[in-house]
């Protein structure tokens, strides 16, 4: 039995209400659905990834057909969705996620670097990889 | 002293009486000073004694007055009148059960602290004659932040992952055992990797930080938290093969 479940009240009491303002009506949890809701665009943008990859191992044709299909509008729309939610997501988790870097990691401390270089190398590496990705499916790169 | 009068809401929850909780309005005059809890004490004293409501302290230290103020959950003692404009809203912390009025439930989160063994566990233990375990500055500095917990659960009411998973283990209690996981002196992480690699550990955080948002002690437990995953993936990889073999 869990540690919540084997707590149960004794007396009456009055059911938990949820967090004032959650979901949509204070501004902080609004920011964490969007936050949580660009896993769906994101997980769009891998399909394309992977449709990009398959269709490169399939020959010139495939891919001339890929990027004909990329180039259809509602797809050109989908692409600018998927760009603004990513872009959405890096800079909140550029904003969040240094929290994630460990105080030390079993016996190895925390290596001394500045914060803006843990956090803007990743994300900066991020960001161009997606860029150039864009760039190429867009047909601008080669 | 200038006095001012103050209208407050406050939810009301009379178990004998109330089906649900409803809000009832008192008009306090408030002194320049007042916080909340000064307010909500003169009610008790002057307007309405059957207001229950939990304070000790009155010095953000205890952690006892954690109510919900305008929506935001806050230490009322440390909540000043001033700041506040028109009506103010006092409710109960959000996430917890209601026992009566602005006292909530806390035996859930008092097991959860639990559930995760915030105390030092050695394998052996020295004996008294050996003198304490030593601890550099250093050592210290890693885990001080996140032992300036005061258990005043505010990070419960704000986070939406409790509002929809109420068997999360929460921040505070992740927040304490991670202090405990850095802490030199320790050596239990075995132990606590049972709970927080457990499908209401760690991984249930979705890392909306607004636990960090409203914790009056700045202990960051989101950052506890997010730490805690890596140390916690570390030492699955260590003992996976061991589990895998045996």
């Amino acid at each position: 039995m869990s540690a919540h479940a084997a707590t149960a009240p004794k007396t009456r009491t009055a059911e938990p209400r949820p967090p004032a303002g959650f979901p949509f009506g204070f501004y902080r949890y609004r920011n964490y659905v969007v936050f949580a809701a660009t896993s769906v665009f994101m997980a769009l943008g891998c399909v394309g990834l992977i449709e990009a990859l398959y269709a490169l191992a399939h020959g010139e044709e495939a891919w001339k057909a890929f990027l004909a299909n990329m180039a259809r509008p509602h797809n050109l729309v989908l692409s600018v969705v998927v760009l603004l939610f990513t872009l959405y997501f890096v800079f909140r988790f550029a904003w969040v996620g240094r929290k994630i870097a460990a105080g030390r990691i079993g016996p190895v401390p925390r290596p001394p670097l500045p914060m803006p270089i843990l956090g803007v190398a990743p994300i900066g590496g991020f960001v161009t990889f997606w860029l150039i990705l864009l760039a190429i499916l867009a047909g601008v790169l080669p | 002293m200038e006095l001012r009068k103050v209208k407050f809401e406050v939810l009301r929850f009379r178990p004998e009486q109330d089906t649900d909780p409803v809000f009832e309005t008192y008009e306090v005059e408030c002194m320049e000073d007042w916080v909340v809890l000064d307010a909500l004490n003169a009610i008790k004293d002057d307007v309405d004694p059957t207001l229950s409501h939990r304070w000790s302290c009155r010095m953000g230290v205890c952690g006892s007055c954690g109510m919900l103020v305008n929506g935001r959950p806050v230490l009322t003692c440390a909540a000043f009148v001033r700041n506040y404009e028109g009506t103010i809203r006092v409710e109960p912390l959000s996430n917890f059960p209601i026992v009566r009025d602005l006292v909530v439930e806390l035996d859930g989160f008092i097991e959860k602290i639990k559930s995760v063994k915030p105390w030092i566990i050695r394998k052996i233990e020295k004996d008294l004659s050996e003198g304490e375990y030593r601890q550099s500055p250093e050592q210290l500095e890693e885990f001080k932040q996140f032992s300036m917990c005061i258990n005043c659960a505010l990070c419960y009411a704000a986070c939406p992952v409790l509002a929809n998973e109420p068997e999360f283990v929460g921040p505070a209690a992740i927040a304490l055992a991670h202090r405990y996981n850095l802490d030199s002196r320790d050596e239990g992480n075995a132990e606590r990797f049972e709970v927080l690699d457990s499908h209401d550990g760690v991984y249930a955080c979705s890392f909306a930080n607004e636990c960090s948002q409203v914790c009056p002690k700045h202990v960051d437990p989101a950052m506890a938290i997010q730490q805690a995953k890596l140390t916690d993936f570390l030492e699955w990889a260590r003992i996976m093969p061991k589990r895998s073999f045996t």
